[in-house]
């Protein structure tokens, strides 16, 4: 209990201090997984759109895969794009392996379903008038879409967010794609776990306060996204 | 005021899985029209409407602009898109306030000189003067169909598709309603009313159409309408 006790305060007195090594690590988290889902974002709309508005062969088995790809472990995405990344993979001459890069690689795809399924269910409980409605007044393809996403935007939010928690707080696919270097690829779970394994408590209490507090924020803004858009006047 | 317009569709089918809904069905509408369409549940009445909207794909149809040769419908699809606007029965009302509903369809109309003062001049027509503000969400039937109206005043369309427009309506609202149709059918707008009580319409409509077995049958039809449907059910058996 004293190790649980005097670890915490110590890592209290880290966060406080502003140990620059502690923040860079939080920098570096936050830089790769924000990168990472706004990339994830643009084409996950348009897969969740196609998914809920289009009618073509293989459509259910599409909807059936991406539902399976929420439950893929993330370092087996790890070990996936690190055979592609590695010299001898497909994409080895890019020499992307062990960069921010593959970390960011490997979180868009662990975000990516995610995002497709919470944004399809939503699309797919929003009312197909608003589409219709939109095109028979005359909007395009593309503004009707915009117009479809601005109705289910508080769906749209609740799925931004929790992509962005599973994200940020992984560890098997930045490890094995990052290589946990210092200063580079070291995020907040990847360092956690050297800590933990180092003994350094303190470093891993401060960076897990750091993690607790996010989850914090995430699911309050949920929250008051999902209370904005409350049947309730 | 609309220019004076005629388009006919013909050798209309439509099936969804093994259910035969519309077959070899033809239907021709021209400017100051206003066709009233009767048929049982499940008849097709409201799949002709969307395929005329171009939101429902046909499984067969063909389009005549004024004189010029048939085309397909998905050549035309686009342009039925511009020119024909369909209400839904319950008429969906965007997130946020009656005045962003219209305005959204005042964004769509390049046409409109002065957006806003289109805008407030469509608003008092449709009697929803205070209602700024409000939330679109909460408006009655009757308002919500007086938006919809409003937004379809904006933008001119050719041909417009009322789906039950006056189901749920009390009789003040209903009068409102048709007076506005009246108006829409008096400035070149051709109108297409599907609903189960045709006598609401009696004095609006300039032909009645039933659809039944999955054809549509002229019921109390105009001679230019027999015309056309006939000459089309000739050249099919031919």
């Amino acid at each position: 209990m004293d190790v649980l006790l005097t670890s915490t305060a110590e890592a209290f007195r880290l966060l406080f201090s502003g140990n620059p090594e502690i923040w860079e690590i939080v920098g570096i988290s936050f830089r790769v997984s924000s990168m990472a889902i706004l990339a994830a974002v643009p084409p996950a709309l348009v897969i969740a759109f196609t998914l809920a508005y289009g009618s073509f062969p293989g459509r259910r088995f599409l909807i059936s895969l991406f539902n399976t790809f929420l439950s893929v472990p993330a370092v087996v995405i790890g070990l996936t794009l690190f055979i592609i990344l590695s010299r001898q993979g497909p994409m080895g001459d890019f020499k992307l392996l062990f960069t921010q890069t593959a970390m960011g690689l490997g979180q868009f795809f662990l975000c990516l379903p995610i995002l497709v399924c919470m944004a399809h269910v939503s699309l797919q409980a929003a009312d197909r008038a608003a589409w219709e409605t939109a095109r028979t007044l005359g909007a395009n393809r593309l503004r009707a879409f915009f117009t479809v996403l601005y109705e289910i935007r508080f769906g749209l939010m609740a799925a931004l967010l929790a992509g962005y928690g599973r994200i940020i707080s992984e560890v098997g696919a930045s490890m094995m794609l990052g290589g946990n270097i210092a200063h580079y690829t070291r995020n907040i779970p990847t360092a956690i776990a050297l800590e933990t394994s180092k003994g350094a408590f303190a470093e891993g209490i401060a960076l897990g306060i750091v993690l607790l507090f996010l989850a914090f924020v995430l699911n309050s803004l949920l929250q008051y996204v999902q209370g904005k858009g409350s049947i309730n006047p | 005021m609309i220019e004076n317009f005629r388009i006919g569709f013909r050798d209309i089918s439509k099936s969804f899985g093994s259910n035969r809904v519309l077959e070899q069905t033809a239907i021709s509408i021209a400017s100051h029209d206003c066709i009233v369409i009767t048929g049982n549940n499940g008849a097709g009445k409201t799949t002709l409407l969307r395929i005329i909207a171009g939101l429902e794909k046909p499984g067969h149809c063909e389009i005549s602009l004024d004189d010029a040769s048939p085309e397909p419908w998905r050549r035309l699809r686009k342009r039925l898109l511009k020119s024909v606007m369909y209400l839904h029965q319950q008429p969906y009302m965007f997130a946020g306030s009656l005045l962003r509903n219209i305005e959204y369809a005042a964004r769509l109309n390049p046409a409109l000189a002065d957006r806003e003062s289109s805008v407030q001049k469509a608003i008092s027509w449709a009697g929803l003067d205070g209602l700024e503000s409000q939330s679109a969400a909460s408006l009655s039937g009757g308002q919500k169909q007086r938006v919809a109206l409003t937004r379809a005043r904006l933008c001119h369309p050719q041909i417009l598709l009322l789906d039950e427009p006056t189901a749920n309506l009390d009789s003040e609202s209903r009068e409102r309603t048709l007076q506005m149709l009246r108006e829409f059918r008096d400035s070149g707008t051709a109108i297409v009313i599907v609903t189960h009580d045709p006598g609401v319409f009696s004095d609006l409509a300039t032909s009645k159409l039933h659809l039944q077995d999955h054809r549509i049958q002229a019921d109390d039809i105009g001679a230019a309408d027999v015309v056309e449907l006939d000459s089309v059910r000739q050249s099919k058996k031919r």
